[in-house]
């Protein structure tokens, strides 16, 4: 990658949906970030967001925009069917590029587009906001300085409502473009459990997935996933669901020491480990420890429901470091091996529900990107 | 006329479709392509159009022999964008079909939510000339979205691509909707605060709404105007929290909660968004200075520029349209299929009842 050394690099965002408050919110508040235009289809909403958070000038064609602003950096936040080609424009216009999830729709289709960015001196990045989370730092933190040992059982697991009638996904006059992706709308949020569950895992070796539509319908390609992940000894259960109360988005890790769950939703780590008093006494106190910790997570939980504060605190994290590489040609928080992966498996989990024609041998391939 | 109606499933537009139909105009209702209505269930000279809005312009072809729009069309729930979507989004794809078909003339339905409430003086008079909310991300999304689409109107009739009235209606009520939130905060489905007991309350009954809405795309003179649309029988709150708790079953139970004790408490917690939260606080609408005033302020109301420019008066009273509101069929059943069609007119017209002899 070619260093920018910029002091202040000039952003632009491509597509003006709901997730483009949280990147928006971020580059109009950043230092040293000038957000010199937005772009959307729709006129009416490319001139609301460029009022909402300052920006120079809204546009609804990308390629104007590009011309107009020579961006340093665009962030991609359009339907996933189209990210390989804005993104691909983005760089040709000389621009590093931020995509939200999923950057490609495959191991072949990611593998492609990292090469036009290196051929160029570019950058690419995928978000992957949530391993940025205050919970999953925690956790990642405990495993590193070895407090949970070896790494042994992973679950990633979400359950949100999305077949609820009046959602975006349950929308049957308009139905999400999700939809349309190999694995509907759970596609949508597979990138997500991932990430999580490789930040654990440290890679795959094999994957077995059932992917189901519990719900029924036309609709809903699938509504339910679940998955086993193996990598050697490391057994990692992801699970989605829209089935069960309440919504929640936990990661559970357990070691030869120890067990942690990052709560998400409700940010929050449970841990229990030895603790001063031996195996005896270490039950007990970790409950105490546990109940303690549980209740000031009631009150902060509170405080963040009247502050408006959402699961995307680690976005900002994430969006931080990034141009942080982006200025100083560092690496981003996001590496290649990240993205490549996350879409290799999120490419096996695919393989099993018999919706790619098209599927790469995975075995092994996500240890080989370590 | 040949009338294309948005919305034509939702309450009001029901209600639209049949009093264009008796006014014996040609209705085309564009729905959305789920929706449960159908053109074969009314008697008269209708079809159904499905189309959303959202996904983009209507093709030409709906637009074909319309000489006016009724836009009723727009969301009043979900999040920011959700109602973004809908009733901006949607009005931007709806001009965009217009313009391509050439079509020019559009009634467009906004709301009350859209006025300033805290910039107008309590007891004074709420009319067209009134300020619209100058902060509307402080209240919410519903008055924002309808302040930004009746600006997108606003700017295509001053492009010369409109022809447009901008009809605001009160607090719309009728069968199925007579709890409003005008009537105080719901804390649940069995509890309601009231403050605010002597604040008129702005009612437009739907029958007398639809009508106006009717009128106003009939009428050239109302190009170009921005109409309050209220009844003239506009009772305080207590009265018709009276009038309904007699009336309409189940009935919450009410709170009463002095004005002046909740101005303070919301001033309250305006001062502690602003000075300990940084602004950042999301405050139930109870103690959000913005919406109180908005649903509770003591103020009068006139709708004498609507009578003015569309000759309108309310059909129905206040007693009449409660009435008509808690009876068993539609208030529109006399233009259902199953009445013949030279029968219902004859219905139609002996249902009419001056408010006058209403009241």
């Amino acid at each position: 990658m070619t260093a920018t050394r910029k002091r202040t690099l000039r952003t632009a965002v491509i597509g003006t949906g709901k997730i483009s408050d949280e990147h928006l919110s971020f580059v109009a508040s950043a230092p040293d970030v000038e957000l010199a235009g937005v772009c959307d289809l729709s006129a009416c909403s490319a001139q609301f967001a460029a009022a909402r958070f300052g920006a120079a000038a809204y546009f609804t064609s990308h390629a104007a925009m590009l011309e107009d602003c020579e961006p340093d950096v665009v962030h991609v936040l359009t339907p996933p069917a189209t990210h390989d080609r804005l993104t691909r424009d983005c760089l040709a216009a000389g621009a590093n590029v931020i995509v939200e999830k999923p950057i490609a729709l495959s191991g072949a289709a990611f593998e492609s587009l990292w090469a036009e960015a290196e051929g160029r001196g570019l950058s690419i990045v995928e978000n992957h906001n949530y391993r940025f989370n205050g919970p999953i730092q925690t956790v990642h933190d405990l495993l590193t300085r070895g407090e949970l040992g070896d790494v042994t059982d992973v679950e990633v697991r979400l359950s949100l409502p999305i077949r609820n009638e009046g959602g975006r996904y349950a929308d049957e006059n308009l139905p999400a473009g999700s939809h349309q992706l190999p694995a509907g709308v759970i596609h949508e949020f597979v990138t997500h459990l991932s990430y999580l569950t490789l930040l654990f895992t440290g890679g795959f070796d094999s994957t077995r997935a059932t992917w189901s539509n519990h719900g029924g319908g036309d609709l809903f390609k699938f509504d339910d996933l679940d998955a086993l992940v193996l990598n050697g000894s490391t057994h990692a259960r992801i699970r989605f669901t829209c089935q069960t109360f309440p919504d929640a988005f936990t990661v559970t890790v357990r070691g030869t020491e120890g067990m942690a769950v990052a709560d998400l939703f409700l940010p929050h780590v449970y841990l229990e480990k030895p603790r001063a008093g031996g195996d005896k006494l270490s039950p007990m106190v970790n409950r105490f420890v546990n109940g303690k910790s549980l209740m000031k997570t009631a009150w902060t939980g509170l405080q963040d429901k009247i502050m408006q504060r959402t699961a995307y605190e680690g976005l900002t994290r994430f969006l931080e470091g990034t141009y942080e590489a982006f200025r100083t040609g560092g690496t981003p928080p996001v590496t290649h091996d990240d993205m490549l992966m996350t879409v290799r498996l999120v490419d096996a989990l695919l393989a099993d529900a018999g919706q790619r024609e098209a599927h790469l041998g995975m075995a092994g391939h996500g240890r080989a990107a370590q | 006329m040949r009338l294309l109606i948005t919305g034509a499933s939702g309450f009001l537009g029901r209600h639209v479709v049949a009093e264009a139909l008796r006014r014996g105009h040609s209705v085309r209702a564009l729905v959305r392509p789920r929706s449960k209505f159908a053109a074969s269930d009314w008697s008269g000279d209708i079809d159904e159009a499905r189309a959303d809005l959202r996904a983009g312009p209507p093709p030409s072809e709906i637009f074909t022999g319309v000489e006016a729009v009724i836009h009723l069309a727009a969301d009043k729930s979900g999040d920011l964008h959700a109602q973004f979507g809908s009733t901006v989004g949607g009005t931007e794809k709806l001009v965009q079909g217009m313009a391509a078909a050439g079509l020019k003339r559009l009634v467009l339905t906004s709301s009350f939510s859209v006025y300033d409430y805290t910039r107008i003086r309590m007891l004074s008079v709420l009319d067209e000339a009134s300020p619209v909310a100058a902060h509307p991300e402080a209240r919410d999304a519903y008055c924002w979205t309808k302040l930004l689409q009746e600006q997108l109107v606003r700017r295509e009739a001053e492009a010369g691509r409109l022809e447009a009235t901008i009809l605001r209606p009160g607090v719309i009520f009728g069968p199925g909707e007579l709890w409003t939130a005008r009537l105080g905060f719901k804390l649940s489905d069995k509890l309601w605060i009231r403050t605010g007991a002597w604040s008129q309350m702005p009612l437009s009954y739907v029958e007398n709404c639809a009508e106006a809405v009717v009128l106003a795309a009939e009428t050239d003179a109302a190009i170009g105007a921005t109409l309050n649309v209220l009844d003239d029988d506009t009772p305080t709150q207590r009265r018709l929290c009276r009038i309904l708790a007699a009336s309409v079953v189940p009935t919450p139970r009410i709170v009463p909660v002095a004005f002046s004790l909740m101005r303070g408490i919301a001033g309250l917690g305006g001062l502690f968004n602003r000075f300990v939260c940084g602004g950042r606080a999301k405050i139930p609408q109870i103690l959000k200075s913005e919406s109180l005033m908005a649903r509770c302020k003591p103020l009068r109301y006139s709708n004498a520029k609507l009578k003015e420019t569309l000759g309108w008066t309310p059909h129905y009273g206040l007693d009449e349209a409660l009435a008509r509101s808690t009876t068993a069929t539609p208030p529109y059943d006399d233009v259902l299929a199953k009445i013949p069609t030279v029968a219902a007119g004859a219905h139609a017209q002996k249902s009419r009842t001056p408010s006058g002899s209403a009241t």
